[in-house]
């Protein structure tokens, strides 16, 4: 099989001047990974992904192994027409403006200035930045520099995307905006390669991951096989009487089954996009980047190879798009936040995460695919959480499995 | 080609808006008026016109060859140093067709600002007459002594090797040598005396002659003047500083075959100042028609001195052979040259080392190049002891380094001496297409082969 992306014990040592091997930046990794795909590869800082992507590029040369795009090198001018990359910053030049930035981009892959137009056009509306388009690059605010630079790898049309940390320094709707996008990319067939440490987004939207640690690959899978649990079922329901809950609570006891019954929230992004939108229909001004939540035209469109797209695409695309509401309703039955330690948890939780009462905000909280030891403590856990993510075993809890009265995290990884 | 030019676009809009050109034009722009009203040279209008080219064209020279240096390494290191290259090499460019765009860029600005730069040059020496009250006799000087472009013709070296080495085989058969050349090797005394044979040879005894002959004399119109540029020099001063010359010029040979004299000789009594560059304009139509001239000088008796004629510049003839726009945009395109050569420099540079170490390690060869005739002859002083080690090591290096001090241009507008195109193509040969692509050729391996991104882990 061809794989849109193939690195063969790939190995990276950074040496000092005496040339004494001082870092493995990247260790004996190999990975594979499909056409159509979306894949996540997720690790701590450090931990190799963008040495990885660098060596894919061709921006780094592997002390050992190989690496392949779509077959071949990635210095490769027919590979690279191909291929669209966004840096984990937008290294853009300071002293041109958004048009003149993609109109330079447009013409190192040698687009016809017809196109080059229409896509420029195009592109500069889906980021909304047209408004702006005349200012120089580098007096941007960092979201509108990444918008520019997310702009500049998509204006080929790749077939394969490498993104590292696409959504860093973008505001909710800009990062929904890359999540649609990549998922709209992949029902035409295409691959990506995603790569950060913002879990939310990486589960969402990626079909695989592998997690990354010291240069090595501590686990690898499909985001529904890691993720989902087998003994647990959720259901949701309209607005039902509580006459109608204690009976589905009588049912379930006569299966020796508890349930939870909470009323859901907005997720906050949800929330957020819909504030912003109604602002937005008011009119009220801004010198930013204008928030849309449209897509290219020359991105989405079905043309000449639209069956082609869809027979390839067909088994993925197929999953793909559920992909993230599946994610979201499974973590529903799993949200039974204890009376009790709930209120601690509130307390703690909040700082960084929205409110840990709903199950709706859940998708916020997989950051921490591990499972999670004591509910009570759950600042510590997250350490444990963080440690036990780096450390060589990455489900070492799965002997430890509580009642069901257990915190959300911890049955996250029971599968 | 398309991918190369975009680059090249690009880092011309780079050097334009990062200020880096601007400043070197704003400096341009408001020194070089400026120098127009305050050169005066020597008072006359040749001294004006000559101070004002001489200075323009070497201040154009200077900022355009540092404008090189930065610009061209900067618009390589600063790709690298902030990382916008990540998102250029990954597109479907070679990592030669950018380091090319980045060279077509900064040759095309090079191109751009010499044209302007070189332009309001050549105006304001053109028009510089009409603003300066200039009698006609200054006005007639600088039209044949500035204004045009001259051959110079010198008289060929003599080979003495012969004579030489019959004074010193006298010499070492009388056993003589070690008394009078005491603590010298072979070559140093055959040295000496090969210098003192030639200045033998550019010395005429009071009443005595000496006759230079010159074949292929070929002046561009020949109603024009030629001119015996010469310089004095005496054993014993004269009284006044002055020595009394009988000249004659013209084709000489027809005195010896007692023919009938065809073309007229031109006589000429004169009295100039010793060890001081003098002119004789002699209508060109003493040349004989095979392009023979004889230029004769008889030392007047009365000078009661020898009367030396300097080995290197004790004279030669001048006649007009081109025009001083045509000779301008050739110092113009000999700039040209020195631009493309650091360029070339700049980038390979760039290509290895960060923005200040290559901006130091092109200003050092620039200043090299600027002075390598110093440096050389100074080390030459020096070889004589180290010898073969000198010649293969730093000897070698040296004449590596470009010759710009060699093919200065203001060398030949200020006297106003044709520069010709076999000049012109030495160093285009020598200077673009050998050095600079030897450097350019680096600049690409190192180029192609390196690692872009940086180390972080």
């Amino acid at each position: 099989m061809d794989y849109a992306i193939e690195t063969i014990s790939l190995t990276k040592v950074f040496s000092d001047w005496w040339g004494r091997a001082k870092v493995y930046a990247v260790d004996d990794l190999t990975l594979q990974i499909r056409p159509n795909e979306v894949f996540g590869l997720l690790g701590p800082n450090g931990s190799g992904k963008t040495t990885t992507i660098k060596m894919l590029l061709g921006l780094l040369h592997p002390t050992k192994g190989h690496a392949f795009l779509l077959g071949g090198s990635g210095d490769d001018p027919k590979i690279s027409a191909k291929v669209g990359f966004l840096p984990e910053e937008s290294y853009l030049y300071r002293f041109l403006n958004a048009r003149e930035t993609l109109d330079f981009y447009g013409r190192l892959f040698g687009l016809a200035p017809k196109v080059r137009e229409l896509r420029i056009e195009a592109l500069l509306d889906m980021v909304g930045l047209k408004a702006v388009a005349r200012r120089p690059v580098g007096t941007y605010s960092k979201g509108m520099a990444r918008r520019i630079g997310l702009a500049q790898a998509l204006i080929n049309d790749p077939d394969l995307l490498i993104l590292d940390e696409p959504t860093t320094g973008l505001d909710p709707i800009g990062t929904r905006q890359i999540k649609d996008l990549i998922l709209k990319l992949a029902d035409r067939g295409k691959t990506i390669l995603l790569c950060s440490h913002l879990l939310a987004d990486v589960e969402d939207i990626c079909d695989r991951i592998a997690i990354l640690y010291g240069g090595r690959i501590q686990a690898e899978g499909e985001v529904r096989t890691l993720l989902q649990k087998t003994n647990k079922r959720q259901i949701m329901t309209g607005a039902i009487s509580d006459a109608t809950v204690h009976r589905i609570q009588q049912v379930l006891a006569e299966e020796d089954a508890t349930c939870e019954v909470t009323t859901p929230m907005e997720r906050l992004e949800t929330f957020f996009i819909d504030t912003v939108a109604q602002a937005q229909q008011q009119d009220r001004p801004t010198s930013g980047a204008v928030s849309t939540t449209q897509i290219g035209d020359f991105l989405t469109e079905n043309a000449a190879e639209s069956i082609l797209d869809k027979l390839v695409a067909a088994p993925v695309s197929a999953e793909a798009p559920p992909a993230a509401p599946q994610t979201e309703q499974a973590d529903r039955p799993e949200a039974k936040p204890q009376p009790q330690p709930d209120k601690d948890l509130l307390g703690e939780l909040t700082k960084a995460k929205p409110t840990p009462q709903t199950e709706r905000v859940e998708p916020a909280r997989p950051s921490q695919p591990t499972p999670v030891k004591e509910p009570a403590q759950s600042r510590e856990v997250r350490k444990d959480v963080l440690d036990s993510l780096t450390g060589k075993t990455p489900k070492p809890e799965v002997e430890k499995p509580h009642p069901p009265d257990e915190p959300q995290e911890g049955g996250r990884h029971d599968a | 080609m398309r991918r190369t030019w975009a680059v090249a676009k690009n880092t011309i809009r780079q050097a334009l808006r990062m200020k880096v050109a601007i400043i070197f034009v704003v400096l341009l722009l408001v020194l070089l008026p400026i120098m127009g009203l305050t050169a005066t040279g020597d008072g006359t209008l040749k001294g004006r016109l000559q101070t004002f080219v001489s200075y323009g064209l070497s201040l154009t020279s200077l900022l355009l060859c540092l404008l090189t240096i930065i610009v061209s390494i900067y618009t390589v290191t600063s790709d690298i140093e902030q990382r916008q290259i990540y998102t250029v090499v990954t597109k479907p460019i070679r990592r030669y067709e950018l380091i090319l765009g980045k060279l077509l860029g900064v040759i095309v600005l090079d191109v751009g600002l010499l044209v302007v730069f070189a332009g309001i040059v050549y105006s304001v020496t053109v028009f510089m007459p009409e603003f300066f009250d200039a009698s006609d006799a200054e006005l007639h000087q600088v039209k044949n002594e500035f204004y045009t472009a001259r051959a110079s013709l010198v008289p060929p070296e003599l080979d003495v090797s012969q004579e030489v080495q019959e004074v010193y085989d006298e010499l070492e058969k009388d056993g003589q040598l070690e008394a009078a050349y005491p603590n010298m090797t072979r070559e140093e005394i055959l040295d000496t005396l090969t210098a003192r044979k030639r200045l033998e040879k550019q010395a005429v005894a009071a009443g005595g002659r000496l006759l230079w002959e010159f074949e292929n004399v070929r002046p561009l119109d020949p109603n024009q003047s030629l001119f015996i540029r010469f310089k004095y020099d005496v054993s014993v001063t004269p009284p006044d500083g002055d020595v009394y010359g009988i000249w004659q010029i013209g084709d000489l040979r027809q005195f010896q075959y007692g023919g009938e004299i065809v073309t007229p000789i031109w006589p000429e009594e004169r009295r100039d100042p010793i060890r001081t560059f003098r002119e004789i304009e002699v209508p060109a139509r003493v040349i004989a028609a095979d392009g023979y001239l004889g230029v004769e000088f008889i030392n007047n008796p009365y000078n009661q001195t020898v009367v030396i004629f300097p080995v290197e510049d004790g004279l030669e003839v001048l006649y007009k052979a081109g025009t001083f726009t045509g000779n301008f945009i050739k110092a113009a395109l000999l700039i040209l040259c020195r631009l493309v050569f650091l360029s070339c420099l700049g980038v390979l540079a760039a290509s290895f080392l960060s923005f200040p170490v290559a901006i130091l390690f092109c200003l050092v060869i620039f200043t090299i190049g600027t002075v390598s005739g110093f440096v050389l002859e100074s080390f030459d002083m020096l070889s004589h002891s180290i010898g073969l080690v000198y010649t293969y090591t730093i000897g070698a290096v040296i004449r590596l380094l470009p010759r710009f001090d060699q093919y200065n241009p203001t060398a030949y507008l200020v006297p106003a001496r044709l520069l010709t195109w076999s000049l012109l193509g030495r160093v285009l040969v020598f200077m673009v297409c050998i050095k600079a692509l030897v450097l350019l050729a680096l600049a690409l391996l190192i180029f192609s082969f390196r690692e872009l991104a940086k180390i972080i882990v």
